[in-house]
């Protein structure tokens, strides 16, 4: 595992994802409650990028901008099938920076 | 909460923030055709088209059956079924087709209920201001927009007349129609008037999931959901409209006509391609009493009913279903015979529209050959105008 800085927490927008490029993945961020998630940026129903997704549920749900597939956003799991699962990723808090593990 | 560290990040790889394209790139290096796009003007451009006394009377579009939506589009009150966006302009969907990496496309008109609208004249008129509206100002603005014409299928000599006053346009490629909401199956006698005009034209039928609500049907009046209107209700119906065309003789009186599906799924098509096969070979003989062959005094069909769908049907892709198990995919494909009959379409801008990554990334089922006619190859046989 490697770790990546991502920046500085306050520069990530509450509630909005963005995508980031660590080595050879893509990986959605998303701030929301005043934690740090990251999942796999490619929906696996179809490829969306869910870095355009929604988060609903209290911030708790990342909904897929293709299909509205919504994924439980601390364990990845869709919400009506957890067999169906995005990779999740560790991030830790440095200070004021957020570090991807991947 | 995340987990803490305290050991300096200053010495730490970035990762790189970007944009990522969803859009396969090899998509970006094919021809892809899409064969199902709404296009949705303002209805205060619609209007503006409208013969009198329409145009002083509709001031809204007249919606003749429930508004049902998917759950996104609860969410974003007003959109509609739209919930990718509105294409409203000829400009706005030449960026569309380069978000998704589309060369060409074929719209198909957003107000897509009109044969639900228990009035002709209103249907007819409607048809005739978006297909002015296409011609007026969309076509102009670039080869790469195709559409489907719009006609009142609902009343066979207002659609034929229609097709005759529009239908020399050249980037008219077909002539839409739905399968979900007229009462006698497409397949019927009583609308050879559309097909005689449109034998003049050489248009493709479009037939297309409408309404959602198979008004005729008290089955689906008892349904409920979401999934079982537009989830199921579809493939029931496509396969009717498909099989009254064949063994009504539609494609007997009209051999060139060329048909294409869309929205009614494909998983059917080697289970009604086998059963009606079987069924004639048993049980042929109430076909001498349709009113084709009636008039042709003939009393058998020309072909095996599952040749039809061969040399006249097509299917366009969305939305596409994809077994897990790879081998099922690849059977069900092969089953289907995909890699001739199945035309590649989105959907955009509707709920369960498919961008083209599927046809590219599923090489094990869909070799490269295969995945050039989806994307254009079997589009560009099927429309003799493009």
């Amino acid at each position: 595992m490697k770790e990546y800085l991502l920046g500085k927490i306050a520069d990530l927008p509450e509630g909005k994802g963005r995508a980031f490029v660590a080595g050879n993945k893509t990986v959605a961020v998303f701030r929301s409650n005043g934690k740090i998630y990251a999942v796999a940026n490619r929906c696996i129903h179809k490829g969306a990028s869910l870095c355009d997704g929604v988060l609903s549920n209290d911030g708790k749900v990342l909904r897929c901008p293709w299909h509205n597939w919504p994924f439980d956003l601390e364990t990845g799991g869709h919400c009506l099938d957890p067999s169906e699962r995005l990779r999740t990723y560790q991030v830790k808090i440095d200070g004021d920076a957020a570090i991807l593990c991947v | 909460m995340n987990e803490s560290r305290h050991t300096g990040y200053a010495e730490l790889e970035r990762a790189e923030a970007i944009k990522p394209d969803p859009i396969d790139p090899r998509i970006r290096t094919m021809e892809v055709i899409d064969t199902d796009f709404h296009f949705t003007p303002p209805w205060d451009t619609i209007r503006g088209y409208l013969k009198e006394p329409f145009k002083s009377l509709l001031f809204h579009f007249p919606v003749g059956g429930l508004e049902y939506n998917p759950e996104p589009a609860n969410e974003k009150p007003g959109v509609g079924q739209d919930t990718h966006g509105t294409a409203a302009t000829g400009a706005d969907v030449i960026a569309i087709l380069d978000q998704f990496g589309t060369d060409i496309v074929v719209l198909n008109p957003g107000y897509n209920r009109p044969q639900s609208i228990f009035n002709e004249p209103v249907i007819a008129a409607i048809a005739a201001a978006h297909n002015d509206y296409l011609i007026e100002e969309v076509f102009p603005v670039s080869d790469r927009i195709k559409a489907n014409l719009m006609i009142c299928h609902r009343d066979p000599q207002m659609g034929a007349d229609e097709i005759r006053r529009v239908g020399h346009h050249r980037q008219f490629v077909g002539v839409y129609s739905s399968f979900s909401s007229l009462y006698e199956p497409l397949g019927n006698a009583k609308y050879d008037p559309i097909l005689d005009a449109m034998r003049d034209f050489d248009l493709v039928l479009t037939a297309h999931s409408e309404g959602f609500f198979p008004h005729f049907s008290p089955l689906w009046t008892g349904a409920r959901t979401w999934i079982e209107l537009f989830g199921n209700a579809p493939a029931g119906n496509a396969m009717a409209h498909l099989a009254a065309m064949i063994v009504q003789g539609m494609f007997d009186k009209y051999p060139a006509q060329k048909v294409i599906f869309q929205e009614g799924g494909y998983w059917w098509i080697p289970d009604l391609m086998l059963r009606l096969d079987d069924f004639y070979l048993g049980a042929a003989g109430d076909i001498a009493l349709v009113e084709r062959k009636l008039a042709a005094g003939e009393r058998k069909l020309h072909k095996m009913p599952s040749q039809y769908i061969l040399d006249n049907v097509r299917f366009s892709t969305q939305p596409i279903t994809m077994p897990k198990n790879r081998k099922h995919f690849a059977w069900l494909l092969e089953l289907c015979h995909a890699a001739d009959l199945f035309c590649f379409s989105s959907d955009w801008p509707h709920q369960t529209m498919d961008p083209a990554n599927w046809v590219v990334e599923n090489p094990d089922c869909i070799p490269e050959d295969m995945q050039r006619k989806l994307l254009s190859g079997n589009a560009r046989k099927l429309y003799a105008r493009l």
